[in-house]
């Protein structure tokens, strides 16, 4: 907010008008707001700290309700690359996830190029149903295209269900219209005097696409397609019912082995524990990474 | 100083750009001046949208409207692999979802689901977002650890609060050891609670985000005001931070109703199936009718049955969120 003054005044003089800035923008007492802070951390750290300390237990331990290792071990990280499938799963969905954000991403910018910068018969109604699209249920998605795909067997000869390109065509239902509306509001942000200079220069439509607005908008396209993978690797609706054992994604191997492990003698908890956290960490470790960028993304309007 | 960009109530969140330059948007009489001079009528490549529209009808618009079709066909597990010719029945699926079924039961399920997961995140979410607005020690940390909840993927943290609350778990072992009996909390009507409680608390992040960029949008010169009249923390709070929160927080309600009503993996993956019946929320019922009973007809009854669940906040959500620039957004 001081961007515009700062830099004529001397840094000690700006150091204290930035503390004395604290006190008059300061919206809870200092003691109210410790109080929030670490409220909040606990209840968020608590639940993430079991699944560390369930990974390093053992089963017994806790299916005792153990919150710290009674006796310390690395090995169900060593075993769920066995019991679980996860390598496989990882596999998939990154195959899976990756292919979806892809073609979403270079599909929405193309189309949204269009949507923003020109003006047609019907471009409200196509922005207004690009939302409403996101907030339609999965469910009511994914009934006809398993009767479809299960039929197609029957009337065309091919086999869909249970393939990764099958997989794929489904997630696009939802990653497609989002990774298009977070263009939409990209390229609106975008100062249109480049795309003019180019026009009056003579670049034609797709040398203004290709030339100016993907150099310009890579940020963007890279949001919306780390976005697009993160719909896909979370997802289990449709992977749980579109996948055999061989295609299954990561939440899939997860969900499976967790269900199975429902009503043994002693379920294999702290398996379950470490791979909860190594199916999270590449997810996590995304965010984190390109934290800044994301965020905006974040509140830009995404309902899943 | 910047220009004052917007008033509290006509705070859209399509304003902010994804990327990194917040300005240029930021600044609506230059760019909406901008925007009615460039959008152009001539020479227009339409044909650009061929590749994402004709794919968005293929997997998307078709499907919905077979969907419907399905609707009306007494379509299981035996007509599947020849749905075409499965025999036609007419409303029959629509009238015995709403009389026969679960359906409404599930109805009040979601809709209460939604609404309490949405009244209790929301002042989590506004006290976490003024507590981090202003600068501190540690302040990028703490940031970071309120979005984790956010970012972990459903499946997982339903794996990991079915783990604790297992019996004889660590929160029933917890429980009992201040003397509280808990009973069940992944059988029974208690479950729903369970549902309830994990759904807050991977949650109330979304709020606490868009609480702070509506912070953001809060003025120096306010809050200079307001210390010079020498305003009380609550009643700045009350009668000039909270103004300002309006917008975001109504649009953040109903973007976070939406998307507690639509939520399928959390009640799946904590209870599996067979669920008890009190988290058998919409999603998960047209679910288990489909997947489990192999009704498909009845079942794509009742997912366009809900539909009238989502239709009213999506309403409220098309018209809160700016369409189109050069239309002035609202009209």
């Amino acid at each position: 907010m001081t961007a515009a003054t700062s830099p004529r005044v001397p840094r000690p003089v700006r150091r204290r008008s930035t503390s004395r800035q604290t006190q008059v923008t300061r919206l809870l007492p200092n003691g109210v707001r410790a109080a929030v802070i670490a409220i909040l951390c606990f209840l968020v750290v608590v639940p993430l700290a079991y699944m560390v300390f369930g990974s390093l237990n053992s089963d017994l331990g806790v299916a005792q309700g153990d919150f710290f290792p009674t006796d310390f071990t690395w090995d169900n990280y060593a075993k769920i690359w066995t019991t679980v499938g996860l390598g496989n799963g990882i596999m998939n969905s990154i195959i899976i996830a990756g292919t979806t954000a892809i073609i979403s991403a270079v599909l929405g910018v193309i189309t949204a190029y269009v949507l923003v910068r020109f003006t047609f018969l019907g471009r409200v109604t196509i922005l207004r149903s690009l939302l409403g699209l996101q907030s339609i249920p999965g469910t009511l998605m994914l009934l006809p295209l398993f009767v479809v795909f299960s039929s197609a067997s029957t009337y065309l000869g091919i086999t869909v269900v249970g393939t990764r390109w099958g997989l794929m065509l489904t997630y696009l239902t939802f990653t497609l219209p989002f990774s298009t509306w977070v263009m939409v509001t990209y390229l609106r942000g975008l100062p249109h005097e480049l795309e003019e200079a180019a026009r009056i220069d003579g670049a034609s439509n797709i040398r203004t696409l290709a030339s100016i607005i993907l150099p310009l908008s890579w940020p963007g396209i890279v949001v919306s397609g780390i976005f697009a993978f993160l719909l896909g690797w979370n997802d289990v609706l449709f992977a749980s019912v579109l996948t055999n054992p061989d295609t299954q994604t990561v939440a899939i191997a997860l969900q499976v082995f967790g269900a199975a492990q429902e009503g043994v003698g002693l379920p294999l908890y702290g398996q379950m524990m470490a791979a909860s956290l190594v199916s999270a960490a590449p997810v996590v470790l995304l965010y984190l990474v390109l934290q800044r960028y994301l965020l905006s993304g974040l509140t830009s309007g995404g309902v899943k | 100083m910047r220009a004052k960009t917007s008033t509290p109530t006509d705070w859209t969140i399509t304003d902010s750009p994804v990327g990194g330059e917040p300005s240029p948007s930021k600044e609506p009489s230059p760019s909406k001046l901008r925007a009615g001079r460039g959008l152009s009528r001539r020479n227009r490549p339409l044909w650009l949208m061929i590749p994402g529209g004709v794919l968005m009808v293929i997997i998307i618009v078709i499907p919905i409207i077979l969907a419907l079709y399905m609707s009306v066909l007494n379509l299981d597990q035996y007509t599947l692999r020849q749905w075409l010719h499965a025999p036609f029945i007419g409303l029959s699926n629509y009238v015995e979802a709403l009389t026969q079924s679960p359906l409404l039961n599930s109805f009040w399920i979601s809709i209460s689901f939604a609404v309490i997961s949405t009244a209790v995140t929301v002042p989590l979410g506004v006290a976490a977002a003024l507590a981090t607005q202003n600068k501190f020690h540690g302040r990028a940390a703490v940031r970071t650890i309120f979005l984790i909840p956010y970012i972990l993927p459903s499946f997982v943290v339903a794996t990991v609060w079915r783990t604790m609350f297992q019996p004889g778990g660590v929160i029933v072992n917890g429980l009992h050891s201040i003397g509280i009996n808990s009973g069940l909390w992944l059988n029974g009507p208690q479950s729903y609670w369970t549902l309830v409680i994990v759904e807050i608390w991977a949650s109330w992040p979304f709020i606490y985000l868009l609480a702070l960029s509506g912070l953001q949008s809060v003025d120096h010169e306010v809050h200079e005001a307001s210390a010079l009249d020498g305003a009380l923390w609550w009643k700045k709070l009350r009668y000039v931070i909270f103004p300002y929160l309006k917008g975001p927080l109504s649009l953040a309600c109903i973007i976070a109703i939406l998307y507690h009503i639509n939520n399928f993996t959390l009640p799946f993956v904590l209870f599996g199936v067979p669920a008890p019946q009190n988290v058998q929320t919409l999603p998960f019922l047209i679910y288990i009718t489909s997947f489990q009973s192999f009704r498909f007809g009845l079942s794509a009854a009742m997912a366009f049955l809900s539909l009238v669940l989502i239709a009213i906040p999506l309403f409220f959500y098309l018209r809160a969120v700016q369409l189109d620039t050069d239309k002035g957004g609202r009209k």
